[in-house]
């Protein structure tokens, strides 16, 4: 019998809020361990939880930027349950009342079909502490950071509604591309400010059955999500063949291995309204209010440079999936740069440059302004291709303009005619037989005699100006 | 000899000038007063100092307020057991108690020592610093002989706290004394508070309304089918908030760690095991049962709540306040049973679900009882002034 995979996934977004989500406490989990921490946050007898507007805010653009609905009231709950890492027996989480339902983002499948995948709700809630092992001199010592503990999350939960891997890796990286695109997050899973955990369940191709799931968790890329969920479905599979049962529990997974193991049966506690957190109620003018902060998602941006600019869909997905490069093209039309070639500088010489140099492209000295004068001068003919990679160089050394730099170091194109005319005068001279050779027919010593007259020049000719001088020369 | 006081506090400083000047107020050891200890009366806070000071606190001081120390409580200030509240007033070492009432308690406490108790409407009194069970339901009663002391408190801690989101975008009353014509008064009594009274206290109960209408004030007959639902949710919802409030008790990052255990998940199982009284364990068990195993009943019992705080509104269009009576039966210094516990508070434990003020006046003579009158929500300043005037009726008419 051949089985389908049926694939839903819950991923917790850190909120780069400055704040904690109940307390003032800054929401830098990675300080000295417990200097973020307040009575709030150590949840210590007396202390009254205050939901922070900046995380209330973010997690409602966060909502908006993925088409989802936002609920007039949502309310948070007390999900009871202990663990050390949650020493006061009790998270606080929008269980019954969530923030948003619906929505969902568009993917192409790996057959190339575009594909809606829902997402069913959207929650916010507080991380828990950090538990830190240790070896003591022999002794194992477990200690307790609560940085963390309070931090500002939202939980972003899917219908069922992916079959493979693949959907699932294309789902996360349109994610972190919206939600980036709204600035709530980073959405790093290296870093641990975006996490997926997945629940895989398998049933007969074509039937319609929902199957005891399996939730898999502590994949820290994207990469192993798909690992892991391709994992999950080839040990059920099997294990189904081999006539066991699935059953309903958590299990890790060990990127070293690339396998999950057992962790524990899943545990679900009871979600009790909580008393002291007032419930949160949007009203419709907020909302607009809010809406008019969504900045233009990358689907929309994508399609825009796709009608205004000519550039390819798979063009412009690139460049619009980063804000900040997306914003960077954008600055560049305005400064009248043709689009390929903005395209074309932008992508194959100023992002590995900045790559290379670890820079973000919002914060490189090499600003819009400043490559536009660059590509400007490319597209004057005043400095040839190699002299436009040897100024952007510079330009990451400096403040000086693309002008100056080109002056300075002498870099620009000799487009003299008389000057040039000199040149290949002295090159023709030199090269005799390269000039018979191109008399009788052989098409490559052009290319020969070019060369030697931009060597001539330094570098510095121009090579159209060369080639239409040459060619009047010997004909 | 068992002592009243908890902790004792002699003050050095000079108080602010305030209208709470020259008033000796003692307070509970669940109210946070930085530094002090603030244990609640349980062995999962013990040698817990507080962090800061309660926003209640805080304004008492402001006001010019001495508090002279905390009070022996029960645990968390569920029931009277282990509790001395009312005691520093018998024995004069304070004008004043704050009693944290999640039941009634504040009230019983006023009884004990003869004296009045406000509890106020819930929402009325900032909750940060206040170390609680039931967070929906309780807030700081106030017990005094002097109703105007009891007035004055409420007024220099009433209102909005910035850091205390729970408490209701309401209006604050007027807290200033005014006269009462009891013409333009209505008061009513519900057929089946006085039905299930024994017949000793229905007895009891009846002459003290007799008095009150041959004083003049015009007494009717109402009723509330639903009355005795208020107790069944307040045993469902009360016990469930406490379970979560005192799960976060842990006892481990302050107070006592069990010794002996393997890990640290036994460890915390051990500490909290240690850490609670018998009758808070019966009480967190009985919280544990409705999440745990029968989430239905609770929320049937939100519905519950809701509902009898429609009826009780729709109550107060038809009557200013309601008579109620308030015995104290049943106290022992021995612990009680849960059952016996709510017994206790048949007839006061309605206000704390329905979050409305609830006053307790004391008897004006031997073999006479107290009565407690109570009145809709953020009434407090009108049931002062009312509850003053019953009272001097009352002395007046003896």
């Amino acid at each position: 019998m051949e089985f389908e995979a049926v694939i839903g996934l819950e991923i917790h977004v850190e909120l780069n809020c400055r704040t904690k989500l109940f307390c003032d406490c800054p929401n830098n989990p990675g300080d000295e361990p417990n200097a973020n921490t307040c009575p709030v946050c150590l949840w210590f007898p007396g202390a009254v939880p205050r939901l922070s507007q900046e995380a209330l805010e973010k997690a409602v653009l966060l909502c908006m930027g993925l088409g989802a609905q936002l609920q007039p009231r949502s309310a948070f709950d007390q999900k009871v349950y202990y663990y050390p890492d949650l020493p006061k027996g009790y998270q606080l989480s929008q269980a019954h009342l969530p923030l948003s339902r619906g929505g969902g983002i568009d993917i192409m499948d790996e057959n190339g079909k575009m594909q809606r995948l829902r997402i069913h709700h959207i929650h916010m809630e507080e991380d828990v502490a950090k538990l830190v092992h240790e070896m003591e001199g022999r002794q194992p010592i477990s200690l307790v950071d609560f940085n963390r503990a309070g931090a500002p999350l939202v939980e972003i939960v899917t219908e069922p509604d992916f079959r493979t891997p693949y959907q699932a890796m294309e789902f996360l990286k349109a994610l972190r591309t919206q939600v980036r695109y709204v600035g709530a997050s980073e959405c790093s899973m290296e870093n641990g400010t975006m996490r997926a955990d997945a629940n895989i369940s398998i049933r007969p191709r074509g039937s319609n059955e929902m199957n005891t799931k399996v939730e898999v968790k502590n994949m820290n890329s994207i990469r192993h999500v798909g690992d892991a969920i391709a994992f999950e479905i080839t040990r059920q599979t099997a294990a189904v063949h081999d006539g066991k049962p699935v059953i309903l529990h958590t299990r890790l997974w060990d990127p070293d291995k690339k396998v999950t193991t057992a962790m524990r049966g899943k545990f679900e506690g009871p979600c009790v309204p909580d008393p002291m957190v007032p419930v949160i109620e949007l009203s419709s003018d907020w909302i607009e209010k809010m809406r008019s902060r969504l900045p233009e998602m990358p689907a929309v941006r994508a399609a825009r440079f796709v009608s205004r600019h000519g550039l390819t869909g798979e063009e412009a997905a690139f460049l619009s999936a980063d804000p900040d490069v997306a914003g960077y093209f954008e600055e560049l039309m305005s400064e009248g740069i043709a689009p390929r070639m903005a395209l074309h500088w932008l992508t194959t010489q100023l992002l590995p440059a900045l790559k290379e140099r670890k820079q973000e492209v919002s914060a490189s000295r090499v600003t819009s302004q400043r490559f536009g004068a660059l590509l400007k001068m490319l597209s004057r003919d005043e400095i040839n291709a190699n002299a436009a990679r040897e100024t952007l160089t510079c330009m990451f050394e400096n403040d000086d303009s693309p002008e100056v730099i080109v002056g300075a170091r002498g870099f620009r194109q000799v487009s003299d005619v008389a000057a040039l005319e000199s040149l290949i005068e002295k090159v023709l001279g030199e090269q005799t037989e390269a000039v018979t050779d191109f008399h009788s027919g052989q098409g490559k010593a052009m290319g020969f005699l070019i060369g030697q007259v931009m060597k001539a020049s330094g570098g510095k000719a121009n090579p159209k100006m060369i080639r239409e001088l040459l060619a009047a020369k010997l004909s | 000899m068992d002592s009243i006081f908890f902790h004792r506090h002699f003050e050095e400083t000079v108080l602010p000038d305030g209208i709470l000047k020259g008033l000796k107020i003692a307070i509970q050891p669940n109210i946070s007063v930085a530094g002090w200890p603030t244990e609640a009366g349980s062995g999962a806070l013990t040698g817990f100092r507080a962090l800061e000071d309660a926003t209640l606190y805080r304004l008492i001081r402001e006001a010019g307020a001495y508090v002279c120390g905390s009070t022996r409580m029960s645990e968390f200030g569920f029931g009277l057991t282990g509790s001395r509240a009312g005691k520093a007033l018998i024995s004069q070492e304070a004008d004043v108690e704050l009693v944290l009432d999640m039941t009634g308690e504040s009230r019983l406490a006023a009884a004990g020592a003869s004296v009045c108790g406000l509890k106020p409407s819930w929402g009325l009194v900032s909750h940060l610093g206040l170390i609680g069970l039931i967070p929906s339901m309780e807030c700081c009663g106030i017990i005094s002989e002097n109703i105007n002391n009891i007035r004055i408190i409420l007024k220099s801690v009433a209102g909005p706290d910035e850091r205390d989101f729970s408490m209701p975008d309401e209006e604050i009353p007027d807290f200033e004394p005014k006269g009462v014509d009891p013409a333009k008064i209505a008061v009513g009594i519900l057929t089946e508070v006085q039905d299930a009274l024994p017949s000793t206290e229905q007895n009891l109960f009846r002459r003290e309304v007799d008095d009150l209408k041959k004083q003049g004030i015009p007494i009717r007959e109402l009723s509330l089918p639903d009355f005795p639902l208020f107790m069944a949710v307040h045993q469902v919802v009360g016990s469930v908030e406490a379970s979560s409030a005192a799960g976060r008790y842990d006892s481990v990052r302050y107070g006592r760690r069990a010794a002996g255990s393997k890990n640290w998940n036994e460890m915390y199982l051990a500490s909290r095991g240690a850490a609670f009284g018998p009758l808070l364990k019966s009480y967190l068990f009985q919280g544990a049962y409705f999440q745990f195993q029968n989430y239905r009943a609770y929320e049937d019992a939100c519905r519950l709540r809701a509902r009898l705080c429609q009826q009780m509104e729709k109550l107060f269009t038809e009557t200013d306040f309601l008579l109620f009576p308030a015995f104290r039966r049943g106290l022992s210094e021995k612990s009680l049973s849960l059952a016996d516990t709510y017994a206790q508070f048949a007839e006061t434990a309605f206000a704390n679900v329905a979050g409305c003020p609830a006053f307790y006046i004391p008897p004006v003579a031997e073999e006479r009882v107290g009565i407690q009158l109570a009145g809709p929500r953020r009434s407090d300043g009108r049931l002062l002034n009312f509850g003053e005037y019953t009272q001097n009726l009352r002395r007046g008419g003896h």
